[in-house]
């Protein structure tokens, strides 16, 4: 980078500004050196008034002693397409910064490593996974819209990002446009402020494919939600595929108008759930994989019995297990792996024992603990006791004979059969579903 | 921060910056594993690196000084300290994807304010995408802050996360002797344990105090002996 005259400024406000200044108002400067001026790039308009507020005169004056006169202008944005500089150890870099990245309207965006390969299936998003495939292979035609909704960190962006990759596949110049909402919003406003609707209308009515993550983030912005309306409607209309996602079922998120939330259950509407154990052992087994990083299957299902709630916690704790073990040099155990989760661990660790399950199970069904324990085999006592076992295997690391034992020494037969039994109905009553998804709530924060 | 324009500040002849927060002059302790992080981070092995602990355990530190390393080496960063909220906007974290690396000190000053936090969320959502390091810290777990977006909370958790544990006797001694050295001054060893008997023992005070110390002993030409120290002591 040849900011000579820059760096001699940066150098000598060292000198004169405190630390914590510099790191927050100088610092994210970006200079470009031209013949008769200094452009000085902020990264917004807070950081640039700021800057010309309390700093430019004095930039100002060390430039004339440097340079004669010489002058300086200050913009918000960044450098366009920069070369990559050299540097030791180069970064990997997502897309080159651009100065138009923040002004355009959104284009493709679609993460190349995002794709149904890459994506660890299991009980708890086969179905959001099938429709995602079906609309890929047949955009605009199978369902239009496709929701996909469920808590966060369960993959919905991943499944987004995989439809938009299988359409490319199949047809390389589609025009298909992967977004936030909060995107959305602000290319409407800025369109808005520029003069500039028909563009930004064009724009997103003419993709092949429109994606759109997080759609919970469009309440209560009427004017945003009114724009999309037209424009998801003229999308219908032509057969374009649009596929959103959300963080819950339509019907639920306040400040979203009725015509969207009743256009939205046009298609098909499907959630994806929290993967259970097998899945998440899947999940650290592919992702290892992926960072080329040797993981034994006794440490996937340590780390997968604790973290249960969402994939980014889990790849959170992974990412910890494989820092410590380059830092330390040490192979990854499970000894390892206990020692370097403690922190992360600890509460988790503290709270759920098979007897805190047993407890909070009795409370929640309204019955009691010797109950549970007991030879009773009446339904009302045997749901619960299931339930308990299930919850047993899931959170804490016992084998089935010790759990067995603890409810009042049944066979480990019996444990495995309260677990499925519990899956079963999981999947078919939504409110033994309901109350197992309270209970892990409940357990595990 | 405060919007008081920074007066250029007249430093006594000799005043050295080497001291001021950069990686080399963070005495790791045991807390050399969130030190590793924040190189992890700077060398482009991680994306996201969260730091929590109490007060005084060098998460400031840490961030200044990463931003100092991006800095140095021509890459724009920044830093911003979260407690200066109320001189602060959430537009600030605006187009914060164009630099290579953005440190958030003391996230939990923004927890609960639903404008700071949807902010930092969609900020997050932008950087991942366009790559930018992001270096965090707090008091506390992601979970543990008082955050209440939680789709802003899963994604905290997806990056590297280290805790930093508050330093011992021993520890502070050795810091405060590694920072003296730094600006160029022998802190003996006796002397550093009179100051750590006597003092505010928070890593801050003790830093400040060095400053205090060097400039007397800059003025009056005297090493760092305990009649010395008491003396300045004294008359501070």
């Amino acid at each position: 980078m040849g900011n000579s005259v820059w760096n001699h400024c940066l150098s000598r406000l060292e000198g004169e500004i405190p630390e914590q200044q510099l790191n927050t108002w100088i610092r994210p400067l970006q200079a470009v050196e031209e013949d008769e001026r200094l452009r000085l790039l902020a990264p917004n308009r807070f950081v640039m008034d700021w800057v010309r507020d309390h700093f430019l005169e004095r930039i100002q004056s060390l430039l004339e002693d440097a340079q004669g006169h010489r002058e300086v202008v200050l913009e918000i944005g960044s450098q366009a397409s920069a070369p990559p500089p050299a540097r030791g150890g180069s970064r990997t870099r997502g897309p080159a910064k651009s100065n138009g990245a923040a002004h355009a309207p959104a284009t493709s965006n679609i993460n190349p490593k995002f794709t149904f390969d890459t994506f660890v299936e299991g009980k708890s998003n086969q179905l959001a996974r099938a429709a995602c495939s079906q609309v890929g292979e047949n955009p605009g035609a199978a369902y239009n819209p496709l929701f996909l909704y469920g808590g966060v960190g369960l993959g919905k962006t991943h499944l987004i990002h995989a439809v938009g990759n299988l359409i490319l596949r199949n047809r390389p110049g589609a025009r298909v446009l992967y977004l936030h909402s909060e995107r959305f919003v602000g290319d409407m406003v800025r369109a808005l402020q520029h003069n500039a609707i028909n563009e930004f209308k064009r724009h997103y009515r003419g993709a092949d494919a429109l994606l759109i993550d997080d759609i919970q983030f469009f309440a209560r912005k009427e004017r945003s939600q009114e724009e999309f309306f037209h424009t998801f409607n003229a999308l219908l209309e032509g057969q374009q595929q649009v596929v959103l996602t959300c963080d819950r079922y339509p019907k639920e998120v306040e400040g979203l108008e009725e015509r969207l939330k009743s256009r939205f259950g046009w298609g098909l509407t499907v959630a994806i759930e929290p993967p259970e154990l097998e899945t998440r052992v899947a999940i650290l087994m592919s992702k290892a994989s992926q960072d080329g990083v040797e993981l034994p299957n006794e440490v996937a299902f340590f780390i997968a019995k604790r973290i249960w709630s969402n994939i980014r916690e889990l790849e959170g704790a992974l990412r910890r297990v494989v820092a410590n073990a380059q830092f330390t040099g040490q192979p990854i155990t499970l000894d390892f792996t206990k020692e370097a989760l403690k922190d992360l661990l600890a509460l988790q660790d503290k709270l759920v024992t098979v007897e805190n399950i047993q407890k909070t199970v009795s409370e929640y069904y309204k019955i009691r603990v010797t109950d549970l324990l007991s030879k009773r085999r009446s339904r009302s006592i045997t749901r619960p006791r299931q339930v308990a076992m299930s919850l047993a295997k899931e959170l804490t690391s016992h084998s089935l004979p010790e759990i067995g034992d603890s409810f009042g020494g049944r066979d480990h037969t019996t444990v495995l059969h309260a677990c499925r039994k519990v899956q079963e109905l999981r999947d078919t009553d939504s409110r033994v579903n309901e109350d197992y998804a309270n209970l892990l709530r409940t357990l595990t924060t | 921060m405060g919007p008081s324009s920074p007066e250029p500040v007249q430093l006594p002849l000799g005043i050295r910056w080497e001291d001021a927060a950069s990686l080399a002059s963070f005495h790791p302790a045991g807390n050399a594993r969130a030190l590793a992080a924040v190189e992890r981070l700077l060398a482009g092995e991680e994306t996201c690196v969260y730091l929590h602990g109490p007060g005084g355990t060098g998460k400031s530190h840490l961030l200044q000084a990463a931003a100092r390393a991006g800095s140095e080496r021509g890459d724009p960063v920044a830093y911003l300290p979260l407690s200066e909220r109320a001189s602060l906007r959430p537009e600030i974290l605006e187009g914060m994807e164009r630099l290579d690396l953005l440190a958030l000190d003391d996230l939990h000053c923004i927890a609960a304010d639903a404008a700071w936090e949807e902010a930092l969320f969609h900020a997050f959502n932008r950087m991942r995408d366009a790559g930018t390091a992001l270096l965090l810290s707090a008091a506390d777990r992601p979970d543990a802050v008082g955050l209440v977006l939680p789709d802003l909370v899963s994604r905290l958790q997806w990056g590297l996360r280290e805790r930093l544990r508050p330093m011992d006797d021993d520890d502070k001694l050795a810091a405060l002797r590694h920072r003296a050295r730094l600006r160029g001054l022998e802190l003996p060893a006796e002397a550093g344990a009179y100051l750590l008997r006597r003092q505010p023992r928070d890593m801050d005070s003790l830093f400040r105090l060095l400053d205090v110390l060097d400039r007397a002993a800059l003025a009056e030409q005297r090493r760092l002996t305990i009649p010395f120290l008491r003396r300045v002591l004294a008359a501070d």
